[in-house]
């Protein structure tokens, strides 16, 4: 698996992917969908497809791949090694979405959240080997959300095609486990080595397991929070974690989408809160009433200062 | 999950982003640097910032452009107020103009430094020393010599002509600029598909007029109004069609729309009818042993009834 392509880049969403193999484009094949990196506050969530032809899904069991999270490192580390050796009749795809691109997902003015990116990544990698000329009548997926829907969801997207999702798909079909294999290794690669764009000179690479539960993961957080930018791009900003450091440690932050009530936010609306007319009238004199400044200057937010 | 923010106000900065014109910060004598001076402005007769650059010898006017949520990144500092400021050259005779006035008041020619006086902003008579000052108070004063000392005494008259010019060179550059004159059109960003070259005359005097109000008193503006021979334009209140105000009456107040009167025996009653002038004084008219008029009419078989 060569990382390459994501580590010159890692800011941004990325796809890695095997050779596929040639009987696949021949025969009808089943596709296994999984994800890794779901939950934890630091680095990318990777999702991966693999599949296979129909006819060769005993094979694919006798490799004895199982669900991710059962196996240690290095058996994962030992399964991927027997995926990429059954390259004549095994594909693999992965779509990287970097912590940048879940923390601006989440965050941007029309929100986008976990759930809508991990469908549409999943969709897209469907779709990707569909153009690759992949035969596909069978789709396993690991569900997000309520699994009806999402089947209903994807049957819709791809006719023809039978769609199968279940809560811990990757325990039941082999074809799954071979992508959360696919899918993990790759993020555990990827934060191994995580390649910092932010000057911070030796970063200290003991941040745990990622998971906001994680007590080093948390005083990893701690160490690097800075109170002007927050964090490096490795960290998701959109995590609560995350945020509620920011909120007590760093400096307020403001932007204008966000809802404010109370007497300031309608002052800055231009409405009158209701205190005001109750207060001592201040005679202040930009805000005069008799001096209305021409909307030349008002429509280009331009005002008269009487101090600096 | 979101906590509510508070904000803190912005304390004084000691750094500010400014855009000046170059002329602003041409050091023309070694040791006087140009220099924020506090003034009064013509327009709200309260205290305004402007610039004198070095010497004193041009007037620049302070703006700030001012916005929510902004801030700077400036070099490896963030600044928190995200305001700009804009240096401008000024026409130091608007700020001579109103002691010009309070002066002529008098009736009496003077010298000028003893009319641009003020205890409130003792700055005001560096103002003279700007290049323009003395060389142009002959738009805004009738001039006279003795010897060598020039009095002067306000002229209402070339003032209004003078201002004329303003507002008419600022229309050709308002028009020269393309910028939106018209009434009701909000946004500056907004990008229109037609041209708006149907903007006459008079929407760019009347908007110059109102850009140059901002540097003069009230009573000015209005006076050169009339001068500009523009219309003053009513307020949008009068404009609008009368409000639907009840009427005051010594009639028993009724709710408008009372939908709950059509239930009762009451429904048949007819609404009062308005009354003329003449009708009215007939009801003040004491009536007592009078019979209506329509009694002599109603038939006799109802009488039998009753």
């Amino acid at each position: 698996m060569d990382l390459g392509p994501f580590e010159t880049d890692n800011s941004v969403s990325c796809r890695l992917s095997s050779q596929v193999p040639d009987v696949c484009r021949t025969e009808d094949c089943c596709l296994g969908i999984d994800e890794a990196g779901r939950g934890p506050v630091l680095g990318p969530m990777v999702y991966g497809i693999c599949f296979c032809p129909v006819s060769k899904k005993e094979e694919l069991k006798n490799l004895k791949v199982a669900d991710s999270k059962t196996l240690s490192e290095a058996e994962r580390e030992n399964l991927f090694q027997k995926l990429d050796e059954a390259k004549s009749f095994v594909g693999w795809a992965l779509q990287i979405l970097s912590p940048n691109t879940i923390s601006t997902s989440m965050l941007q003015r029309t929100k986008y959240n976990l759930n809508a990116l991990s469908h549409d990544t999943a969709i897209g990698l469907v779709q990707y080997a569909l153009d690759s000329g992949v035969q596909l009548t069978e789709v396993y997926v690991d569900t997000v959300g309520p699994a009806e829907k999402y089947e209903e969801k994807l049957s819709k997207l791809f006719p023809g095609i039978t769609v199968t999702v279940r809560p811990k798909a990757d325990s039941l079909f082999p074809i799954v486990s071979a992508a959360s294999i696919c899918a993990k290794v790759a993020r555990d690669r990827v934060v191994k080595t995580w390649n910092f764009a932010e000057d911070l000179g030796d970063v200290d690479t003991d941040y745990g397991s990622g998971y906001p539960n994680d007590p080093k993961t948390k005083a990893w957080l701690l160490k690097y929070l800075d109170p002007v930018f927050g964090y490096p791009q490795f960290v998701r900003f959109s995590w609560s974690t995350a945020q509620t450091l920011m909120e007590s440690k760093g400096v307020t932050v403001h932007w204008d989408d966000e809802d404010e009530d109370g007497e300031k936010a309608a002052q800055r609306q231009n409405n009158r809160s209701m205190l005001s007319y109750f207060g001592a009238s201040a005679g202040g004199n930009a805000q005069n009433p008799t001096h209305q400044t021409h909307r030349f200057f008002t429509e280009r937010r331009l005002k008269s200062l009487d101090t600096l | 999950m979101t906590t509510k923010k508070k904000r803190t106000p912005i304390v004084n900065n000691d750094s500010w982003v400014v855009i000046a014109a170059d002329s602003a910060i041409d050091t023309q004598k070694p040791d006087s640097d140009p220099a924020f001076v506090r003034l009064r402005n013509p327009f709200t007769d309260a205290a305004s910032l402007y610039m004198l650059s070095s010497g004193d010898v041009q007037l620049f006017e302070v703006k700030a452009f001012e916005e929510d949520f902004h801030s700077w990144f400036v070099g490896q500092i963030v600044q928190r107020d995200g305001r700009l400021l804009f240096v401008t050259p000024m026409d130091p005779l608007y700020l001579i103009l109103p002691y010009l006035i309070k002066s002529g008041k008098e009736g009496k020619f003077q010298p000028v430094d003893q009319v641009v006086m003020d205890e409130e902003f003792p700055a005001c008579s560096r103002l003279l020393s700007c290049k323009r000052s003395l060389a142009s108070l002959h738009h805004i004063a009738e001039e006279k010599e003795v010897g060598a000392v020039k009095f002067h005494r306000y002229s209402q008259e070339k003032t209004m002509n003078w201002l004329k010019k303003k507002v008419e060179k600022t229309a050709t550059v308002l028009k020269a600029r393309n910028i939106s004159v018209g009434e009701g059109v909000k946004s500056t960003t907004y990008v229109r598909v037609k041209s708006e070259s149907h903007y006459c005359e008079e929407d760019y005097l009347r908007y110059a007029h109102g850009l140059i109000s901002e540097y003069i008193s009230e009573d000015l503006s209005k006076a050169l109004l009339k001068h500009l021979q523009l219309p003053e334009l009513k307020s949008p209140t009068e404009t609008e069609p009368p409000s639907k105000k009840r009427k005051l009456s010594d009639k028993p107040v009724e709710a408008g729309e009372d939908y709950t009167k059509f239930n009762s025996a009451d429904f048949a009653r007819k609404p009062p009818k308005k009354m003329t002038a003449a009708q009215k004084s007939l009801a003040k008219v004491d009536k007592t042993g009078m019979k209506t008029m329509s009694s002599f009419f109603s038939p006799k078989v109802k009488k039998e009834n009753q």
